[in-house]
């Protein structure tokens, strides 16, 4: 009887774990596009074994639950390469802001920033122009026009670089008040997937930290550890604690120099999130790395300029026959007194034409000779050893090397994501491809890239070597 | 093949740029038949390159310079993908010996230690 009884139990058995896994199945099938849900494999459990007679038969099976098929090592890189493509689309999309700046517009009949290249033209070809007839009044007020432009359109560039900073540094807070919900839900889905039954698994609310991590991952760059019993906490990559033991620190800010600094138990740790990762990597990197750079090297420019020319005109002769001095500077534009600033503050305070110092220092009013010099500083090394035109260009050129830059860095990423993605789905989604399948046409793809990355780059060498021999064995 | 004959026909005049470009495009999607038909299309552009005249090289020249930005985003994306790909082959490798436990299993043995006691 004995023997009949475990044959049946075993059997009985065996439909209970068939049930509980078709259960399974069907959570599967009713899940599948849910986003975020992770496949469940039900978990077959060895019964113990029946002693009979000295002999032991065994007794089957049991269904012990269900485990998502997750792999940690693919969603920390997938989350990694979001953390960089993040943060370059951010970042590029406050670089593209800039250049736009200084992009010249042909449609518009006003001056603008874009336009500073051809104001510096227009103003020391304006000397040249006075040098024909000093005394010409129209030549005097153009002088001071194109002065007026120019000093304009460096002006209202500063103050757009001003406000786009102020807008990044407004979108890098609120990007901190985003972060410090996540990890606050973080930290309570971590307590309840540690509070879980030993032998259940916690895959929906694995699910749904995994869905939050992905996010923070987007928003701020972070290391993860997976700490006893499912649990995890969470670093930003330069190691400071963000979620520990089911609770989170809070990242608060304060305003330091005029922008808002990021803290994390008190240490200020802005420049560290800057180089992190996220979306506020990518709005600190721009907010104080590249619109300072711009703001830096038009300020050099506005300073070159305005010293440099009211230096020369404070040496000559006006129309007035009033020579420039200490106690009675002939200045056409403000004194900057710094460099820094100097672009925001640019502006022509020389209201009278006729103090324009054509002549040299004593000479009469017909003379040319201060405005010929006037003129030859658009052509001197007047800004860092260059002059004002070059600065400016190689200025435009640096900037659009730095959005290619980060336009490749950015496309590469987001590239890498999306193969990353494809094998995530393979791995961890509910999916016909198997893991087999994704991994094969990674390599596939791999090498026939690599193939192709090759003869190109074969063809374009010859191409840019003239005459050279270009064929692949 | 169809391609191939295309940028055959129009070898005087290959897109350069065009062809980087969507290099890169195959590589993110993984889609490798679109990657392995782009490489019989330079292979056959590279073979044809020999016989060009130096008015074709020139243009040639000018379309090299112009898909250097576009090479450069292709080899990043190599890169990356070397590294995922790298990922994935130690993921194969540690489900292949078993060197990820379950959870399940490492609370087995933690249950076998203890029942030894302090021998």
């Amino acid at each position: 009887m004995g023997t009949i009884n475990s044959a049946l139990s075993l059997m009985n058995g065996a439909l209970d774990a068939d049930q509980s896994a078709l259960s399974v199945v069907a959570n599967n099938v009713a899940n599948a596009n849910t986003t975020g849900y992770t496949e469940e494999t039900p978990n077959w459990q060895e019964n113990q074994p029946i002693e009979v007679n000295g002999i032991s038969i065994g007794s089957g099976v049991s269904e012990t639950g269900a485990t998502s098929q997750r792999d940690k090592v693919l969603e920390q890189r997938l989350d990694q390469q979001q953390q960089l493509a993040s943060a370059s689309g951010v970042r590029l999309t406050a670089l593209n802001n800039i250049q736009a700046l200084f992009t010249p517009d042909s449609g518009s009949s006003s001056s603008t920033a874009g336009d500073i290249g051809s104001d510096i033209t227009s103003f020391f070809d304006s000397f040249s122009s006075l040098e024909a007839d000093p005394t010409d009044n129209s030549l005097r007020q153009n002088v001071l026009s194109t002065a007026s432009t120019l000093a304009g359109d460096i002006s209202s560039a500063a103050a757009s670089l001003n406000s786009q900073r102020t807008a990044l540094d407004q979108e890098a807070t609120g990007v901190a008040s985003q972060v410090n919900s996540l990890t606050r839900a973080i930290a309570q889905l971590d307590l309840q997937i540690q509070s879980a039954s030993a032998d259940a698994d916690a895959g929906t609310l694995e699910d749904q930290r995994q869905q939050d991590l992905s996010q923070l991952s987007q928003l701020i760059g972070i290391n993860q550890v997976t700490t006893e019993n499912n649990g995890l906490s969470i670093t930003t990559t330069s190691g400071q604690l963000l979620v520990s033991e089911g609770s989170n620190q809070q990242l608060t800010t304060g305003t330091v120099n005029g922008v808002t600094d990021f803290f994390l138990g008190g240490t200020d740790v802005t420049s560290q999130l800057a180089t992190g990762g996220g979306q506020l990597g990518g709005y600190l990197t721009a907010r104080d790395q590249d619109i300072p750079k711009a703001l830096s090297s038009l300020d050099q420019l506005a300073y070159s300029i305005s010293t440099a020319v009211n230096k020369q005109n404070n040496t000559g002769t006006d129309l007035n026959s009033v020579t420039g001095s200490v106690a009675n500077p002939l200045y056409i534009f403000n004194d900057p007194g710094q460099v820094a600033g100097s672009a925001a503050a640019m502006t022509v305070t020389m209201t009278d034409p006729n103090q324009i110092a054509a002549a040299g220092a004593g000479d009469g009013a017909g003379d040319n000779s201060n405005a010929v010099d006037l003129f030859n500083l658009g052509s001197g090394t007047i800004v860092n050893g260059q002059s004002p035109i070059n600065s400016y260009s190689n200025f435009v050129s640096t900037l659009g090397s730095t959005v290619s830059e980060v336009q490749s860095e950015n496309t590469a990423q987001n590239a890498s994501v999306t193969q990353l993605q494809t094998q995530n789905n393979a791995f961890s989604s509910v999916n016909l491809n198997d893991e087999a399948a994704a991994m094969s046409k990674l390599e596939t793809s791999y090498q026939a890239a690599s193939q192709v990355f090759t003869m190109l780059n074969t063809i374009m060498a010859s191409a840019l070597n003239l005459g050279m021999q270009t064929t692949v064995s | 093949m169809r391609a191939m004959r295309e940028l055959g026909a129009r070898q005087e005049h290959p897109e350069l740029k065009e062809l980087v470009m969507e290099a890169s495009h195959a590589l993110a999607l993984l889609d490798s038949e679109r990657l392995e038909e782009l490489a019989l299309s330079c292979q056959a552009l590279n073979r044809d390159l020999a016989p060009l005249s130096a008015e074709v090289k020139e243009e040639l020249v000018r379309q090299a310079r112009e898909a250097a930005r576009d090479m450069a985003v292709f080899a990043r994306v190599l890169a990356a993908t070397r590294a995922n790909l790298k990922v994935m082959e130690r993921l194969r490798q540690m489900h292949a010996s078993g060197l990820e436990y379950s959870e399940r299993q490492v609370r087995g043995w933690a249950e076998m230690e203890s029942g030894h006691g302090n021998d």
